[in-house]
Formats: C-alpha cells, structure tokens, sequence
C-alpha cells in the first residue's frame, strides 16, 4: 500500500500544470533532437543546463529526463525514414525499418515503433516504483566478470543480425571491436591506433562510424545508377497496423520489454545490448528468419521496445544509488547537483515528491509522447515525397552539422567520410554493417571487462567459472553457438546421406 | 514556460549580436564568452563551472557559455584554449590535472606555465579515502597497518590516467609506502558503483562523488584530505588526524589565453571574485563538500602561485611513480 | 579467368579482413601485450587482428565454386568524390569560414553529386538548407559556431 501512496504523491507531483508543461516541453525536445543525428540527448541536456537554474527541482528534472527519453524515441523515426540512425539503439531499428520504409511500409514501422515504446515505457515505470532498490542491489552483484560474460554471450548470439553469410558477420564484429580500440587504452594510457592524432585519443566517435556506414553509405548506393534504380519508396501502402500486424508485433513488444527493463538496470552497459539482444531473439524465435533485413516488422517491435524499457530503467541506478548507468544519466547527476540535490541512496528518503514525482512524469512522458507521435507519422510519411535528390544533401548536411556539434572535433566528421567510403565498399561486397557497430559498440567494454577481471582475479582465469553468474551467462553463450551450428550440420549430414544414396 | 521562452529568446539574440562586430577591451565583454571545460558535461568540474558561469553571466551582463571539450585527459581542452584568440571570449576551467598534464604526457603541445593568463582559483575540492562497506579494517590506523600488511593484495579503484583518484592513490603509496594493485576505470561513476558493489577494496575520490555515499552508509570512509574536517560530513577525522600525512584538493582555475588584455584579466578576475561571494554558489559548493576560495586567492598571482608550485609537486610524485599517458 | 571459380564479393571482403586484421595485429606489435594478470594494451588488438585475418580467409575461402550471379553496378565515382569531399570540405574550414558559406558551398556540391540535379536547382537547395540549417541549429539550438568565421575577417 505504501508504495500506491508514493505514486499517489509521485503522480499529485507530476500533474501539477507547469509539471505537465515541462515533461512536455523535454519530450518535445527531445523527439526533434532525436530526428537530428549527432545533436543527442547529451548535446541538448548540457545545452539546456543553464536554462534549468531558473526552475524548481522537480521541474528541471522531469524535463531533462523527458529529453532523454523522448530521443530514443525520436531517434528511430531518420533510422526508419532515411537510415540514418542516431545512437546506438536506433541502429538495429534502421535494419529493418528502413527497408518497410523503401516498401512504403514506413507508416507501420514509425506505428510500431510508438506503440512498442509507449508499451515498454508503462511496464518500465511500474518496475521503476514498484522495484527500483531490490533490482538496483540486483546490479550491484555485477562485476568485471559478469559483465563480460555478458557481453560474449551478447556478440555470439548477435551473429544474428547479419541474414547473409555468418563468416561474414563474425568478420564485421571483429572488426567492429578493433575500430572500438582505437583510442588512448584507459589502463596504461597508451594512444593506439592513433596516427599521433590527439582528437583520437577519445576514441572514435560512435554518431560519425554509424551516420558513415549507414546514412552515407546508403546515399553513395542509391546514386549507384539513378537512371535505372528505383530509389526510396514505392507508393505508400496506408498508415495504420492492419490486424496482421497488431498480431505480429504482440509477442516482440512483450519479450523486448522484458530483455530491455532487465539489461537497462545493468549500469554497466547493459543497455547498449538490449535493443541487439532483443532483435537476435525475434530472429531467432521467428517462423521466417529469412524475412528480417528486409522489412520483417518484428525486428522494429522487439528493438523499439527493449530500448525504451532500457532508458527507462536506466534510471534505477541513478535514482536509488546515485550511480551514472551512463553519460547522460552523469549529465543527470550534474543537474541534480546544480539543483542542490546530490543524488544518492538518500533522495528517495529525503525527497520523495522528487523521487516519485520524476518516476510519474515517464509514465505522462510517455503517453505525450504517443500523443505527440502517432499524429506526426502522416507528416513524416509525407517528408518521404520529397525527392531524394533534394533530400541526400540535407541528410549530408545534417550528418556533418549534427557530428561536429557533439565534441566540436572536427576529426569526428572526417571520420563520417571514412566510414561512408569504408561502409559502401563493405555493402557492396557483401558484408552487413550493423555487426561491425554491435562490434564498435562492445569492443571497448569486452576489453575494459576482461582487462579488469584478469587484475582482481590477479591473473586467474578460472574466475569467470567460479562466478555462479558469469558461468550461467557464458554457458548459455556456449549454448548459443551449438544452437547457430547444429542446422548447419545436420544438414551437411542430410548431404552425406543423399550422397551415399 | 515564459521564463524558458525568454531566456531562449535572450540567448539566440545574444548569439546573433556576438558576431555584429569586434569588441574594445574598455567596453568588454560584448559578446557571450565561452568557458571551455576539458571534461564531459555533468562531472564535478563542469558542475563547477556551470555554478560560476551562471553568476559571472550576471555579472559581467553577458552570457557565460559552458562548453564542454572532453579527451585526452583535459589536454585537448586545454590545448584548444592555449592556441584560441587572446580576445577574453576564449576561457579555459581546468582542475589540478593543469599542474601534472607536463608530466603525465610527455608530448604535450603547450605550456601550461607561458601558453596561459590566469584568472584566479575558484575552489579545492577535498577527497575522501573509502572502502566497501566490508572492507576489513574499520579506522584510519586500522587501514594504514593493513595496507603495509597486505599491499598487492589489496584493490584500489582510480577513475582512470591522470584522474585525481588516480592521484590521491599515488600519494597515499607513497606515504605509506607499500604498492596497492591499482584497478583503473573509465570515470569516476564506474569506480564507485564497484566500490559500492564490493568488487574492489579502496579508492580516494573527491567528496562530490563520495559525501552522499558516506552519509547513507554505503561505504565505510577513513578519513578527508582537507586540513578541517567538513561540514556535511562533521564526524569524518582528516587524515592528518588519523595520522597520515596525506593533504591532497582538487583545485579549480581559470584561465585565459597567454596575451590577453590586462584590462580584461581585470575584469574577469572582478566577475570570478563576485561569482565567488555569491550565496547560491556557496551553498551548492557546501553540497559538494568544499568552499569558494577567498578572494585573495581567486587573483591571478595566487592561481599562478599554485600552477607553479603544483607543476614541480606533481613532477616529483609522477616520476617517481613512473606512470606516464603517453 | 583464372578466379572465376570464385565468388569475387567473397574473395574482395575476405582480403580486406585480413588486410585490415593484418593492420591491427601488426601495429598492435608495437604495444605492449602484457602478462595475463596485467594484460597490455597490445594484446586485445593482435588477439582481434589475428582472428580476423583467419575469418578473412574462411570468407574468401567460402567463395570457392560460387560465382556471383549479378553484375555489380559501376561505382558512382562522381557523387563519391563530391560528398566525401563535401564532408572534408565542412571539417577543413567550419571553425575558419563560419557556418552559413561553410553550409552554403557544402550543400551546393552535395546536390551536385546527382545527375539528376542541374546547378540552378542545386543552388536554390543550397540556399534553402542554409537557411534552415542556421535556424535549427545555431539559433535554435544555440550550437557555439560563428556565422562567419574569422578567415572572412569578421
């Protein structure tokens, strides 16, 4: 009953009128920065900082986290319309989504997505109330160890992502990982793979690698042979789910909610997975794998969903240990302090209309959110009848603008020209590029998780099987590869016979 | 709403007039300033800045714009400001990674001492030594034996290369001398959520990570490196009390590109000096756990002062130690 | 020919993996690998490098017997050229030009990577998205970039 109090008191918090207007106002934000690759929820939230000094606590707060939530939103609409994804999450979306959108199913995709979303945001917040701190002291049993068994059991059951040949997408993961070990090593400071650059020594920037090996990419294929070459969307097939559809996306939603809320509690990196571990499973679940990679309506469902209960969730952390799951959740720790609160175990105790008042505000935020979106897929829909010969130059405009703003580094929108050539050649012979990003992505944590594991266990690499968790996790990696190469030899054996026949 | 609306309103104006024209050094400033903060939005030093920006703005009846230029553990930052026009619109909020960057990266393309004007300190940030809640032993002379005991055996967690974690821990082996296994990790976030979690033993970091921790219990604190004990955290003993000989802060400046207008030093010096005094921006230092600095200290002789002498500290420590970033 | 047994996507991917492995391994050489308790920087890098140097000639391997069907597509060498060096272009001179001629020139030559598109049209783009551009991000958004830069002497 206590906790139906606090969401009453959360909830008294989160109606108040000018509470309302701000979680709108960070919503709104959020969703049109979230359309714009590069300026990310991180940009807009240290842009809008000062702005916040003016409000009360609360207020500040909602918005902000409004900001952040409403990007990831916003962040599968250019995945979906022009394959221009964002962030990391919003990579997978595009896999799928954009080949809906080139068969005029872009209607359906950008429904999918806001239902999936606003779906995931409602049970995510009701686990946020209901189960923040036990799941916060969950996480907590997460060490070096786990959170590297994770992330194989994560890459090896990722080979999913690719619908080609999984040689392949095994070669783009690796060298996913290698492009993400570019940079100054954070356990000796050593710069590698820097060609003496210093604005390399942050590493690579993620927006330029995937704006590079999606958006432009895609941009240099479509001007292959203009002439002859059906480029963008074939008429638009309706706007609306049909009644296949709702049935299709019911069992992704439900199973991407699940995979999101629990990885996003992880803070470290365990959201990252979960729009990749949730597009696995539906390929992997499916009765016609073959469909996803080319417009399978599953693959934004599942991703869509697990990524919005990820960003929520990710707030546990922060709200009831004052730990940052990651940079915009440390953003979010600036602004409390800014505000005079320093988020920790305590804010829950000592302020609780704070507390509940920013967990009701997800549950409005994402309601606006629908509100906000489910109109705006006819004028989306709409922006795809502009010509592509006028739109390519915006998106190139919009990559190099939205790059440069994240860090000011022009070396990140160098890099945009890298990963486009390096991208196209990729594409045209074949190789997919969204492994090389899940690969970029958990490249630096595989390194950071396996490097730090190996000092405490003091070099002793039994420590992973010791570890009643990470033993789990790795064994169900094991399991996973059995599972990918059992097909493949059983039907070798089917050939043997009808050889022998 | 209408508050936002406006200050949107103001800043796009502001924006738009910045480039109207060039600018005298009597009539400065005309156009916002940016203050260039060499880490990544939402940490301790930019939460600084951004308090300070706020009322020097008011001051100085333009704009004060954070911007945030993270990499390479605050050099890129700080390079970018030391080659920046010397219009006073350029500034540079660095901490004490200013004073061991010469060390720290032996190909470092500027100068902190002759590539920089300095403005004044701003404020030191204390740091506090703490364990896992289980962590053996339970004070600070507990903790000194036990580390002379135990060393490699014992775990100790730094934020990463040049980090002041990553100080604090180089000090604090020197003074008792005995050698810790050092476990570095990408920020300070991580470090203290495996603090927390038990996953390793010790780290010393600044109270703004560490006071709301404390306070809840979740990890067991020695001692703070500050001369007084602190408000916030009143029954913590400093560890010259606890009988070590361990005083570290993480000191704040700022900074203007070397050549720069004296008259407008000045005026920045006056701002800082006023931002300083302010009660908003005492009291949320207070939350941090650490005070402004007089002002005497926030001159550009006494920020000069400490770059100097913090320079040859640090060269000692870091050499000896044998840990290098590049 | 002497490869059209093979499948050339297969055998080009499979020589840029291991070109690209080869690369890592070798640069990571100059690392140092470590001991298993402290591993090095180096040793992640020619793990990784080696691994895909292997899987690069499993990829090519795997093309044996199965040449391609279609016919790529000649590379469209022209829009290349023009949008990566748009690109360049826009990291070279956005802090000496300032936004709007960066913006300007930028999208000029970016329409200009279509055939489709004849030069009056590319201008009246460039002019629109400039516009728009300034007006999302650097009034909108109040992204820290001069209009102009100081290599126009303003």
């Amino acid at each position: 009953m206590d906790i139906i109090a606090s969401l009453g008191l959360g909830f008294s918090v989160a109606l108040d009128p000018i509470n309302i207007l701000y979680c709108f106002i960070g919503v709104l934000l959020g969703t049109l920065v979230g359309c714009l690759p590069g300026i990310g929820p991180t940009a807009t939230i240290a842009m809008l900082l000062p702005i916040t000094f003016s409000l009360s606590p609360a207020g500040a707060l909602i918005m902000l986290a409004g900001i952040y939530y409403g990007a990831q939103y916003g962040g599968s609409t250019t995945a979906i319309l022009i394959n221009l994804p964002g962030e990391s999450s919003s990579a997978v979306t595009a896999i799928d989504g954009y080949q809906m959108a080139k068969q005029g199913r872009a209607g359906q995709a950008l429904a999918t997505a806001a239902l999936g979303s606003f779906f995931a945001g409602t049970v995510a917040t009701l686990l946020l109330a209901f189960f923040a701190p036990p799941l916060a002291r969950a996480a907590l049993n997460f060490g070096a160890p786990e959170y590297f068994a994770l992330i194989v059991l994560g890459l090896l059951v990722s080979i999913a992502l690719a619908h080609g040949s999984i040689l392949k997408a095994l070669g783009m993961i690796v060298l996913g990982l290698l492009l993400g070990m570019v940079g100054q090593d954070i356990y000796t400071g050593q710069p590698r793979f820097t060609f003496g650059i210093r604005e390399l020594y942050s590493g690579l920037n993620f927006v330029s690698v995937a704006v590079g090996v999606f958006g432009v990419a895609e941009i240099l294929r479509n001007l292959e042979d203009e002439k002859s070459r059906d480029v963008m969307v074939k008429s638009v097939k309706g706007l609306w789910l049909s009644m296949t559809d709702f049935k299709r996306i019911i069992a992704p939603v439900l199973r991407g909610t699940v995979l999101g809320s629990l990885l996003g509690v992880l803070p470290g990196g365990g959201h990252i997975l979960s729009s990749f571990a949730s597009y696995s499973a539906e390929k992997r679940l499916s009765k016609t794998p073959e469909e996803f990679g080319r417009g399978a309506i599953e693959g934004v469902a599942g991703p869509e969903s697990a990524n919005n209960a990820a960003a929520q969730t990710s707030f546990i952390p922060l709200l009831t240990l004052g730990i940052p799951a990651h940079p915009v959740m440390a953003l979010m720790v600036g602004a409390f302090i800014l505000q005079g609160i320093t988020p920790g175990p305590n804010v829950i105790n000592d302020q609780p209309a704070l507390f509940w008042g920013i967990i009701a505000s997800m549950w409005i935020g994402n309601v606006l959110l629908v509100l906000l979106n489910l109109p705006l897929i006819g004028l989306w829909v709409k922006m795809l009848s502009i010509p592509y010969r006028a739109l390519f130059p915006a998106i190139v405009l919009f990559a190099c603008i939205g790059c440069f703003s994240i860090n000011q580094n022009i070396y990140d929108v160098y890099a945009i020209g890298f990963f486009g050539v390096v991208g196209y050649v990729l594409i045209r012979f074949g190789c997919e590029p969204a492994p090389l990003l899940l690969g970029f992505v958990l490249g630096p944590l595989l390194e950071e998780h396996l490097r730090r594991a190996m000092i405490i266990s003091r070099g002793d690499p039994m420590v992973f099987l010791e570890r009643p968790i990470s033993a789990t996790l790795l064994g169900l990696a094991l399991l996973a590869v059995i599972i990918a190469v059992l097909p493949g030899i059983r039907q070798k054996r089917k050939e043997v016979f009808v050889e022998e026949d | 709403m209408k508050k936002t609306a406006i200050t949107l309103a103001a800043g796009a104006l502001l924006a738009s007039m910045a480039f109207a024209g060039s600018a005298f050094a009597q009539d400065y400033p005309t156009k916002p300033i940016t203050v260039v903060v060499p880490f990544s939005a939402g940490g301790p030093t930019d939460t600084v800045a951004r308090l300070v920006a706020e009322v020097m703005s008011q001051d100085l009846g333009q704009q004060v714009v954070v911007q945030n230029v993270g990499g390479a553990g605050g050099t890129l930052g700080a390079g970018q400001v030391a080659v920046a026009q010397n219009d006073g619109y350029t500034l540079l909020l660095h901490h004490i990674g200013m004073s061991t960057a010469p060390t720290l990266y032996r190909s470092l393309p500027y100068d902190p001492t002759t590539d920089f004007a300095p403005i004044g300190l701003i404020t030191s940030v204390p740091m506090t030594l703490v364990a896992r809640k289980d962590f053996e032993p339970n004070t600070m002379a507990e903790l000194l034996d036990y580390v002379k005991a135990n060393g490699e055996d014992i775990t100790y967690a730094h934020a990463g290369i040049g980090s002041a974690s990553q100080l604090c821990g180089m000090l604090f082996m020197n003074a008792v001398d005995a050698q810790m296994t050092t476990v570095p990790y990408q920020g300070s976030g991580p470090a203290m959520t495996d603090i927390i979690g038990g996953q390793v033993d010790l780290i010393c970091d600044q109270t703004t990570n560490t006071t709301s921790q404390i306070q809840a219990g979740e990890v067991k604190a020695y001692g703070v490196t500050s001369p007084e004990r602190l408000g916030n955290l009143p029954d913590l003993a400093t560890t010259a009390e606890g009988g070590l000989e361990l005083e570290i802060g993480v000191w704040h400046g700022l900074y203007a590109p070397a050549g720069t207008d004296a008259a407008i030093i000045e005026r920045l010096e006056a701002a800082l000096q006023v931002a300083l005094a302010n009660e908003t921006v005492i009291s949320r230092f207070a939350e941090l756990g650490t005070v402004p600095v007089t002002a005497e200290e926030a001159t550009p002789a006494a920020l000069t002062e400490t770059l100097t002498s913090q320079i040859e500290l640090w060269k000692g420590v870091i050499e000896a130690a044998g840990v290098y970033a590049d | 020919m002497a490869v059209s047994n093979f499948s050339t996507k297969d055998l080009v991917s499979g020589a840029m993996f291991v070109a690209a492995g080869a690369y890592f391994a070798l640069e990571a050489l100059n690392y140092e690998v470590g001991t298993a308790f402290r591993m090095g920087p180096g040793f992640m890098p020619l793990l990784l490098g080696c691994v895909l140097a292997a899987l690069g000639l499993g990829v090519a391997a795997n093309g044996w017997k199965k040449p391609d069907t279609e016919r790529p597509l000649s590379p469209p060498w022209r829009a290349m050229v023009l949008i990566i060096g748009v690109i360049i272009f826009f990291g070279a001179t956005i802090r000496g030009l300032g936004f709007v001629p960066v913006v300007l020139v930028s999208s000029f030559a970016a329409a200009m990577a279509s055939r489709l598109n004849s030069p009056v049209f590319a201008l009246l783009l460039a002019v629109t998205l400039t516009v728009l551009c300034t007006a999302i991000f650097v009034v909108g958004l109040g992204m820290t970039v001069p209009w102009f830069g100081p290599w126009l002497g303003m």
